[in-house]
């Protein structure tokens, strides 16, 4: 015979407390209080401050650090913190395109939430930094982007000395962790080694000698000058086991070429995989003869017919048609530009670094997509 | 101005499968999403040479073409089942509690779960077989509610369901002990809690058994890549079927009539006004009549409040540059616990500084081409039973959540055996402000309102009708009438978006 529950003496005692279970939560709803309910939560509130999306921000201060890099300083208007190390997009109407970069943060952590100032370094290299270092003003209005990006020590995975090496322009994350190491705002140990032409090209020397301390060295490296106090060449393993004897993990940030060079001398030294970071670089243009196509970019309930350049991202074809698109890491990774392909053909910029089932439904990330036809995407609003 | 017969807010789980049921139905439909992909929190991402799985663990109740569950049945009848490769969940799980000199594996199926039971605690044979049997008749009873869509016949549940009306009021525990079941069965059958959020003196029996009936008898699924895949699947389905789907768009606004406080519009980030008479929220009525609605009714904002927010969610998640051989780590699905009384345990899950529970997967051994040969992929998940992350500011932030991913390390490592620490390749935390930012729930919440024994399952289906106050306005997602899971967010956005459409069919 099948079981029968029971669990008060007489069973239908269990059948009242059933049909009460109504009642029950219709006194509880209408005895709650009519307090007007919260607009906002406190977790909720400080993720506002990790992330705070897109804010429009005021120039406030630009100065000029080489012949070809300046600082530009920006007055946030919401309260934001972040990882040294992180980037952030600055965007602004150039003539008749809309248009963004990454720039990695020079400024520290705690600038940004005590002082609400952070600080972008660029340097002259493109379409967007010509046009920021002939017009761009103290006063002029821009949107920034949240801060973003791994490029950030990880207590839990890396070890506790970090062996930056910065090329260029690649300085600017690292000027950041050392101003947060001494701030405290990150705890690690960094040795940096900065490679740059001559001595002249070095951005942030001053500033960078003053933050050394214990947890804080700068070796620099000089490929194109001799002098005293600076090592020549390129950054070798020789090189960095002269000022290392620790195990280290190493973050790179500079161009292609030189973490191409770098990773054969790490490799030597055992420090691969897990213990190797790379920032990744902005893709650029395609080495290929522009041949032009009609690129059909469905936003919304709107349709535009655009032209697209076999040798340009699509992401830039649309910024150069005025089309307000999401963009952040350009560099194909972050997949916030993540836009549905409706028909044609493309070509990614190195490794698919997709979803596996973007691939199978046909998402494209724009920034690292070239046209190889005419093409139709469906884009979400930037 | 646009108009659209409903508008679809949040294209989570809930939300994705409402619009499809409103499509079927004939409606035209705007599904608005402020994130730029679908899912909520069913997607993915990726670090490295991993695609992590953000949220879930298996889903329930889909089962296999033979042996179909639910969820199959509802993907079948959406028509996406066939749009996503999946894969089947080896054994149920296996539950730790070292201060309790716990540890058991347990398997799919009801006899190979019964047999391995008895083998842990021979004593717990009639109370274990007690058990199934009352939980198939709960899932009978739920059968025939479905049927009927809620219209139940009392002769019929009377005659035919009296187990489920006679447990439907009790507890867990309270049903347990009613059955005699002896106290380390209890602790091994109640491992499945966290994934309700509420203990087992409060939490339904019929909400806990029809979970775990649905586990033991269908077993669970994932799907291969990753939850994004469903995601995915749903939106493909939608833009077949002539729905609209816009990312990067909030609602902010709804905008309801000033006679009979019904709904008219959305107005959307930026200021667009979309026209229509239905909205299905796919998010919190905390978020929706907290700030989305300029005139609430005094009886709504009682009944909100009266609510409790449930679990706020934590996760790490870790690819390891060794394989889950070398790393020692045999199972897929973990709970590791301080202690097996629920009760307790959700007491020392209100602070970062005594939760020490985790629910912890490591997807290659369910699928062991997950992430590259020679590698692993795993998720460690806690909930916190209290606001303790509202007191970390944003400067102590960073620190917080690094302490307390390697607690979580430290406490499965010492638990299991396994070591992991010093592979750790790839690194991402989620705590519940990463919640709260992507999907907008208050307090980092990833469970809805909390199972509380008087607003579990079955009292909120009762009042189905009768929560429904605002007229053009339902909710779907974890926080209405089915609770919180994915299997219950698809069903919930199943009854709502069927409901609109009779809302819609009969304003004609």
């Amino acid at each position: 015979m099948a079981y029968r529950f029971k669990k008060q003496i007489f069973g239908f005692m269990d059948l009242l407390r059933f049909k009460k279970m109504v009642k029950v939560r219709r006194e509880k709803l209408s005895g709650a209080p009519s307090t007007p309910l919260p607009k906002t939560y406190k977790v909720n509130e400080t993720a506002k401050i990790l992330h705070p999306g897109n804010q429009s921000v005021k120039l406030i201060d630009i100065v000029k650090d080489t012949a070809d890099t300046k600082t530009y300083t920006f007055e946030l208007t919401k309260k934001t913190f972040f990882r040294a190390g992180q980037y952030a997009v600055l965007r602004s109407n150039v003539g008749e395109s809309l248009v963004s970069r990454p720039y990695a943060i020079s400024s520290s952590p705690l600038t940004a939430l005590k002082e609400g100032k952070v600080s972008l370094t660029i340097k002259k290299a493109g379409f967007f930094s010509d046009w920021m270092f002939k017009n761009a003003k103290v006063g002029d209005e821009f949107t920034l982007g949240a801060p973003f990006g791994q490029f950030y020590y990880e207590p839990l995975k890396d070890r506790k000395t970090v062996v930056g090496i910065a090329g260029g322009s690649g300085i600017t994350p690292f000027y950041s962790m050392a101003q947060a190491i001494k701030e405290g705002s990150e705890e690690f140990k960094l040795i940096l080694f900065y490679g740059a032409k001559t001595e002249k090209d070095l951005i942030f020397k001053k500033e960078l000698d003053s933050l050394v301390s214990d947890n804080f060295k700068v070796i620099y490296v000089l490929s194109d000058e001799k002098k005293s106090g600076y090592e020549e060449g390129f950054i070798t393993k020789k090189i960095i086991e002269k000022y290392v004897t620790e195990e280290f993990t190493a973050m790179l940030c500079g161009p292609d070429a030189m973490y191409a060079f770098v990773d054969k001398e790490l490799e030597k030294m055992n420090v691969t995989g897990k213990y190797l970071k790379h920032e990744a670089n902005c893709i650029g243009v395609r080495d290929v003869k522009p041949k032009k196509y009609k690129l059909k970019v469905n936003i919304k309930d709107n349709s535009y017919e655009i032209e697209a350049s076999s040798d340009e991202t699509l992401l830039v074809s649309m910024e150069k048609a005025g089309l307000k698109v999401p963009s952040r890491c350009r560099a194909g990774g972050c997949g916030y530009c993540h836009s549905k392909l409706i028909s044609g053909q493309f070509s990614i910029a190195g490794a698919d670094k997709r979803r596996l089932a973007d691939a199978k439904f046909s998402y494209i990330h724009p920034c690292c997509s070239y046209p190889d036809s005419d093409m139709e995407l469906t884009v979400p609003e930037g | 101005m646009e108009k659209y017969d409903a508008v679809v807010i949040g294209a989570g789980n809930g939300g994705l499968v409402a619009a499809i049921r409103l499509l079927q139905g004939g409606a035209k439909v705007l599904v608005v999403e402020k994130h730029n992909l679908p899912g909520g929190f069913a997607t993915s991402f990726r670090r490295g040479r991993f695609e992590f799985e953000a949220s879930l663990h298996e889903l329930n109740d889909f089962g296999t073409k033979d042996n179909s569950g639910d969820v199959r049945a509802l993907f079948d009848s959406l028509g996406v089942t066939d749009k996503i490769e999946w894969l089947e969940i080896p054994e149920a799980y296996r539950v730790i509690s070292k201060e309790e000199k716990i540890d058991a594996t347990m398997p799919f199926g009801v006899k190979n779960f019964i047999d391995k039971m008895v083998s842990y605690v021979p004593e717990s044979k009639d109370s274990i077989e007690k058990f199934f049997e009352l939980a198939k008749n709960v899932h009978a009873a739920q059968a025939y509610t479905n049927s009927v869509n809620g219209v139940t016949d009392q002769k019929v549940m009377l005659s035919e369901h009296a187990n489920f009306v006679k447990v439907g009021s009790y507890s867990v525990n309270e049903v347990l002990n009613a059955i005699k079941m002896p106290k380390k069965a209890k602790d091994i059958l109640n491992a499945y809690w966290c994934y309700l959020g509420a203990h087992c003196d409060d939490l339904s029996f019929v909400h806990y058994a029809s979970m775990v009936y649905r586990y033991i008898t269908k077993g669970a699924s994932m799907p291969k890549m990753r939850s994004h895949e469903i995601s995915l699947a749903l939106v493909e389905r939608i833009r077949e079927l002539g729905g609209d789907i816009w990312f990067n768009t909030e609602a902010v606004k709804i905008i309801t009539s000033k006679q009979d406080n019904g709904v008219e519009g959305v107005v959307l980030n930026g200021g667009r006004e979309i026209k229509t008479r239905h909205v299905i929220a796919n998010c919190a009525p905390h978020i929706v009549y907290g700030r989305m609605i300029d005139k609430v009714p005094e009886q709504i904002i009682r009944e909100t409040n009266a609510r409790k927010l449930a679990g706020r969610g934590f996760t790490l998640f870790l690819g390891l540059n060794k394989s889950a051989d070398e790393l020692g780590i045999e199972n897929h699905n973990y709970f590791l616990y301080d202690t097996m009384d629920t009760v307790k345990q959700y007491e020392l899950m209100k602070t970062i500084k005594n939760n020490r529970a985790q629910a912890t997967v490591c997807l290659n051994r369910a699928y062991p081409e997950c992430s590259p040969k020679g590698t692993t992929m795993m998720y460690f998940t806690t909930l916190f039973m209290s606001d303790d992350w509202g007191n970390v500011t944003a400067e102590n932030y960073f620190k917080t959540k690094e302490e307390y991913a390697k607690e979580m390390i430290k406490r499965f490592e010492q638990d299991t055996g396994s070591k992991i620490m010093d592979s750790i390749e790839e690194i991402s935390i989620a705590t519940p402000m990463t919640y709260a930012r992507y999907c907008g729930h208050p307090e980092g919440d990833i469970y809805g309102y909390e199972s509380q024994y008087w607003d579990g399952l079955t009292p909120r289906l009762l009042m189905m009708a009768e929560d429904h106050k605002t007229r053009g306005l339902r909710f779907a997602g974890g926080y209405s009438m089915r609770l919180s899971g994915y299997s219950s967010a698809y069903f919930s956005g199943d009854i709502t978006g069927r409901q609109t459409v009779g809302d819609i069919k009969k304003e004609g």
